[in-house]
């Protein structure tokens, strides 16, 4: 039997972290949450999640994604970036990006997809 | 101050103004005036204060610099002046005049004569009686050359008169036809103007003088417009030659005498169309009055180019007057639009949300009734009715939902992010997510894709909007018609580096009337379903790709939309993230 796989979620805003976590457990998968970059990045170096979500429209600033983006690639950590517009020369490495407003239904099954893949 | 008025281009109702003595003018942020226009270099052209103007340098653009249609190195500019950069085009104004407050004190209104002016009233006229100088019942018999040149004096004071104020062009131009009847004894004519889109010439108005016995259709020789257009020249034509005229072998005498003027409608910038009349005399008139050949002179084609002359400047003013105001408004619209886009982006996350939940829990609620099936008729109703009420919610936020997303792309608060996309898969979930919508209206959607498509560079999020805009119609052109069907495809012209999107239905189809408008903003035929903002942002969004739509249609036999976008492949990099991303 595969261990529990889990998903870090990094947005500020609680609406959209509560439909996450309730889609994502629903069927067994284990959720961590923060609401902020250096929290999310916290959490990411303790817990190990198996995928990042990450909204790019954190509070204060949104330059923390470089910081995610090399923590990923150093565990191999998809990424899956939530954002309103894609910048200039970003590059997800075996991630996503998904701008916003998007659609639930296949921003869940892509990280189902994403949670699937074997390491 | 002097400022550059954006009429047309992406950039379309935006007001640079110029308060630096040089400003610079390209794609670039960098520019003080920057166009989003891939036609336009990065660093395209200069503008330079002197004196009281300023002059444009263009600096080596690649597509080039011009001024009214001119390409140029430099200029200077005068007000009212047309500024072309790529498709963008721009109109100049310049340092005010001095104002009323100088003229004051230039002149000055007394209440008494200075007492070394002896000026007085020596006659008074009316406005009629100024009217009246082209009057010809005055006593010019005695000269017919002074008759005929007050006689077109008259006509040109009148096609003056006519051509002012009006703003609609269709009205505008049946005044000029009637009165071309009224001096020329023309027995057909009509207007063709040049669509703006296509460039083709396409007959606007036409008219028939009472009683005159010709075929209902009027034929124009392709070769005289060409020369018209061409050339920019009026020209008048006849089938008879002098030599052979009165040779009763000829075919003349069998045929008549066929005439006709075509004239160009020439404006300040451009030329908008052309003017053609024609007459005939049949061979019994010809017998009998032998010199009723001639009906149309030289004279006549001169007054007929100095009536399309007037009537083009006219109908120029009506349509940047028009382009101008629509400028103005979508500008207003948009600039509120995008100072709320955050806001409204994140609310139509929440709904979003809340629906996926809601969806989510109604699905999971059918699935447990139908495993251990619930007794009570009370609870069975009570999900039958929270069903139906969501399923009303659910299609209404999906309309307000596409609605507020158009609008947010009309309003180009969205630059467009090319990446390396398929564009199978992206129409593939555009078709899926109108399936339900499709099922609904009892509508059949097929979706063939062609498996040859390479990876391609374009903003899939734009062109998602553009293809779900075109479907939506599809669907809504054959609800409640018998076996709708709406077939999506795509395709891939290595050749011509082409990839096109096809959406046919077999639907109410569009007529020809209304084939005109249907890219045209606000302009709906789908009554209260219709925002009039669907093919609008579709068309923006090819036009930003470089790509185009293009429509066929046939009432009662439906419609076939193809969007054709310029098929760029992505550089190796690109592609290699590509290939990480689609795993």
């Amino acid at each position: 039997m595969s261990p529990q796989r889990s998903v870090l979620i990094v947005d500020e805003s609680d609406e959209s972290r509560e439909v996450l976590r309730t889609a994502l457990t629903r069927l067994g998968t284990r959720i961590y949450e923060a609401r902020q970059a250096a929290e999310g990045l916290e959490l990411a170096r303790t817990c190990r999640p198996d995928v990042i979500v990450l909204d790019l429209e954190l509070h204060g600033g949104d330059s923390d994604w470089g910081e995610f983006e090399a923590a990923a690639r150093q565990r191999r950590t998809p990424l899956v970036i939530i954002g309103s517009a894609r910048r200039a020369g970003m590059r997800v490495p075996g991630g996503q990006f998904i701008e916003k407003p998007y659609h639930y239904a296949p921003l869940v099954r892509r990280i189902e997809d994403l949670l699937g893949e074997p390491l | 101050m002097p400022s550059l008025f954006v009429i047309r281009g992406r950039d379309q109702g935006t007001r640079f103004e110029m308060d630096q003595d040089t400003v610079e003018i390209g794609r670039d942020a960098s520019n003080s005036v920057q166009l989003h226009d891939t036609e336009v270099s990065r660093s395209h052209a200069r503008l330079r204060r002197t004196d009281n103007s300023y002059t444009v340098v263009d600096l080596d653009s690649s597509n080039g610099t011009f001024v009214n249609g001119t390409p140029v190195k430099e200029q200077l500019l005068s007000s009212g002046d047309q500024l072309q950069l790529g498709r963008t085009l721009l109109l100049y104004t310049g340092f005010a005049e001095p104002s009323a407050d100088d003229l004051d004190e230039m002149i000055d209104i007394v209440s008494r004569r200075p007492a070394n002016d002896n000026s007085r009233i020596v006659r008074s006229m009316s406005q009629e009686e100024g009217s009246a100088l082209f009057d010809l019942s005055v006593d010019d018999t005695r000269s017919p050359w002074l008759a005929r040149a007050r006689s077109n004096l008259q006509i040109m004071y009148r096609t003056a008169l006519a051509v002012s104020h009006t703003l609609d062009i269709d009205q505008l131009l049946s005044r000029i036809m009637d009165m071309i009847f009224e001096w020329v004894e023309a027995d057909r004519g009509c207007i063709m103007l040049k669509q703006p889109e296509s460039g083709e010439l396409a007959p606007k108005v036409r008219r028939h003088r009472r009683g005159a016995k010709t075929e209902q259709r009027i034929t124009i020789s392709q070769t005289i417009l060409d020369y018209v257009v061409e050339k920019n020249e009026g020209v008048l034509t006849s089938n008879a030659r002098d030599d052979d005229r009165w040779n009763p072998a000829q075919s003349i005498l069998q045929m008549g005498v066929r005439e006709a003027i075509c004239v160009p409608m020439q404006g300040r910038y451009d030329m908008v169309g052309v003017v053609y009349i024609d007459t005939s005399t049949s061979p019994q008139k010809l017998l009998q009055q032998p010199g009723s050949a001639n009906k149309f002179t030289e004279e006549h084609l001169k007054l007929m180019i100095a009536i399309g002359h007037q009537a083009a400047l006219a109908i120029e003013d009506t349509s940047y007057y028009k382009a101008m105001v629509q400028a103005e408004r979508l500008a207003a619209v948009g600039q509120t639009i995008a100072t709320l886009s955050h806001h409204i982006k994140n609310i139509l996350q929440g709904v979003r949300g809340g629906s996926y939940l809601i969806e989510m829990g109604l699905g999971d609620h059918r699935q447990a009734a139908e495993r251990e099936p619930v007794d009570s008729p009370k609870l069975i109703a009570a999900a039958e009715t929270i069903r139906k009420g969501w399923d009303i919610v659910e299609k209404n936020q999906q309309r307000i939902s596409t609605l507020v997303l158009d609008m947010l792309t009309f309003s180009k608060e969205r630059e467009p992010q090319p990446v390396a996309s398929q564009l199978n898969d992206m129409v593939a979930d555009v078709v899926e997510l109108m399936q339900s919508r499709a099922d609904e209206a009892g509508v059949k959607m097929d979706w063939k894709p062609d498996p040859q498509i390479p990876v391609l560079l374009f903003d899939p999020e734009g062109l998602h909007r553009a293809v779900l805009n075109v479907i939506t119609n599809a669907i809504d052109a054959c609800d409640g018609r018998e076996s709708g069907c709406v077939t999506v495809s795509t395709s891939y012209a290595a050749d011509a580096a082409l990839a096109r999107v096809m959406v046919r239905d077999n639907g109410a189809g569009i007529s020809r009337d209304d084939l005109e408008n249907i890219f045209s903003i606000f302009v709906s035929k789908k009554g209260g379903r219709g925002t009039g903002l669907g093919l609008p942002v579709s068309q923006k969004i090819l036009k930003e790709h470089g790509g185009r739509i293009h429509v066929a249609s046939e009432p009662e036999q439906g419609s076939c939309f193809t969007l054709e976008l310029p098929a760029v492949q992505p550089q190796p990099a690109e592609r290699h993230t590509m290939v990480q991303n689609s795993k």
